[in-house]
């Protein structure tokens, strides 16, 4: 701080910013509004977890440890039976508390062929990435909180098709939602993406493009709630993340705040058939 | 470690405690009052949703700027790319007939680059660190500095300050 930097912080309190005279009442207002009876996000989602190796895990300091945990793989009652060429054969198990940054990561580790291995591999190196990230944030950060939770779920599993989602969610005082979905294609034992399922020679992004656009514009102009950034919006990344809804539509998933204010979640829009079944492969 | 989640009484008082800091960091990034104000609701009841991420009340002005920010970032996405002239004529420093009048503090930061307005307010309004501001605005220290550098000469023009 030099002179000039002391002069002007004297200045900022001789000077202050004018403050609109109804600001204190609402404010005020918004106070006496707060319903304090409802859950928080964390006490849901303990809730809904139920971690029991939490309390343990919070005595923990500044360590992630991983957990090769076949018993959990086996009691995950949720997950659907799997096919012969694609199991969930255990779960690597992170977690981190210093009192300050607290972590959950659970990884799935999948077997039974080249392609399962393959997204095995990629979602051990993306939770490695994300879990890395964390504690460069928490030694920056210092005591702000941070947290990170990743879970995965098996969302397609027929004999022809297997996705596995990935959902994580860090939260630097407001929450941050980002997913990863992996293919495989049982029929021809591939890892698949977006780019993928369209011929090499088709602008399958355009099309694609052009229509969430279109449906940002629809759902924006029927409902005043509803918000999206078109302007912002150039196009769908040629891999973006998708998965196939039980009907059989295509379904394009958009991370929180890429298209969208925090409060939209992470949107997501269904792709009519006729917009893209011309460019398939 | 036992984490205490914020009552609302408490919460409260610590809301009304930096009420003005809240609504001047959200002026500075957006310029205009009533989107301020339209920020600072949206973040008081995010903030309350999420008090259990909060480890340490003595953090809270910190914190809850963090989450101001988000929210005065999501307004910022959510307009238009051009605005009307009308729309922030009241924000921006009035030409001064009298060549002996100065113009505000306030005035001068409101007329810096949308960029540098937030890290000027909470260094020189809020009396934070860099390292504070960092975390508050989500960019490196060093960008920061930065910031801060370009704002202290522009300042120093505006305010023709020697």
């Amino acid at each position: 701080m030099d002179q000039f930097d002391e002069m002007l912080r004297e200045r900022a309190m001789r000077e202050p910013c004018p403050i609109p005279a109804d600001y204190a009442g609402r404010v005020f207002a918004v106070c006496a509004a707060l319903d304090e009876t409802e859950e928080t996000p964390k006490q849901k989602r303990t809730a809904r977890h139920r971690w029991p190796v939490w309390a343990a895990a919070v005595l923990a300091l500044f360590i992630a440890v991983p957990n090769v945990s076949p018993a959990a793989a086996a009691a995950m009652a949720d997950m659907p039976v799997l096919g012969a060429i694609v199991e969930v054969i255990t779960f690597h198990r992170y977690t981190y508390d210093d009192g300050h940054g607290s972590a959950n990561v659970t990884v799935p580790e999948l077997s039974g062929s080249d392609a399962a291995q393959e997204v095995s591999n990629q979602v051990q190196a993306y939770t490695d990435q994300l879990i890395l990230q964390f504690q460069k944030d928490c030694e920056t950060l210092g005591e702000s909180y941070e947290s990170l939770d990743v879970t995965s779920a098996v969302i397609t599993d027929t004999d022809s098709w297997f996705t596995l989602r990935v959902d994580a969610e860090e939260i630097q005082a407001s929450g941050y939602q980002f997913s990863r979905f992996y293919h495989i294609d049982k029929a021809n034992g591939q890892v698949v993406t977006l780019k993928d399922l369209f011929r090499e020679d088709i602008d399958y992004v355009t099309a694609l493009s052009d229509e969430v656009r279109r449906q940002m514009e629809e759902q924006m102009a029927e409902n005043p709630e509803v918000s999206y950034f078109p302007e912002e919006f150039t196009a769908i990344d040629p891999d973006q993340n998708f998965y196939w809804a039980a009907d059989g539509s295509l379904v394009l998933v958009f991370d929180e705040y890429t298209i969208a204010p925090g409060y939209m979640g992470m949107p997501e829009f269904t792709i009519p058939a006729d917009v893209y079944e011309n460019l398939l492969k | 470690m036992t984490q205490t989640v914020l009552d609302k009484e408490t919460f409260c008082a610590q809301v009304v405690r930096h009420q003005d800091a809240l609504f001047r960091a959200a002026k500075a990034i957006l310029r205009s009052d009533e989107d301020a104000e339209d920020a600072v609701q949206e973040a008081i009841c995010a903030a309350f949703t999420n008090r259990d991420s909060l480890r340490d009340v003595e953090k809270f002005k910190s914190w809850m700027l963090r989450i101001l920010t988000n929210k005065c970032y999501d307004i910022c996405r959510k307009r238009k790319p051009t605005v009307a002239l009308e729309d922030v004529a009241d924000t921006l420093p009035a030409a001064s007939t009298d060549p002996t009048e100065r113009m505000t503090l306030w005035q001068a930061v409101l007329s810096l680059g949308d960029e540098l307005r937030a890290a000027v307010t909470l260094f020189y309004y809020d009396g934070l660190s860099i390292r504070e501001i960092s975390g508050i605005l989500g960019i490196s220290e060093a960008a920061v500095k930065t910031r801060l550098s370009r704002g202290r000469a522009r300042l120093r023009q505006l305010l023709d300050e020697k």
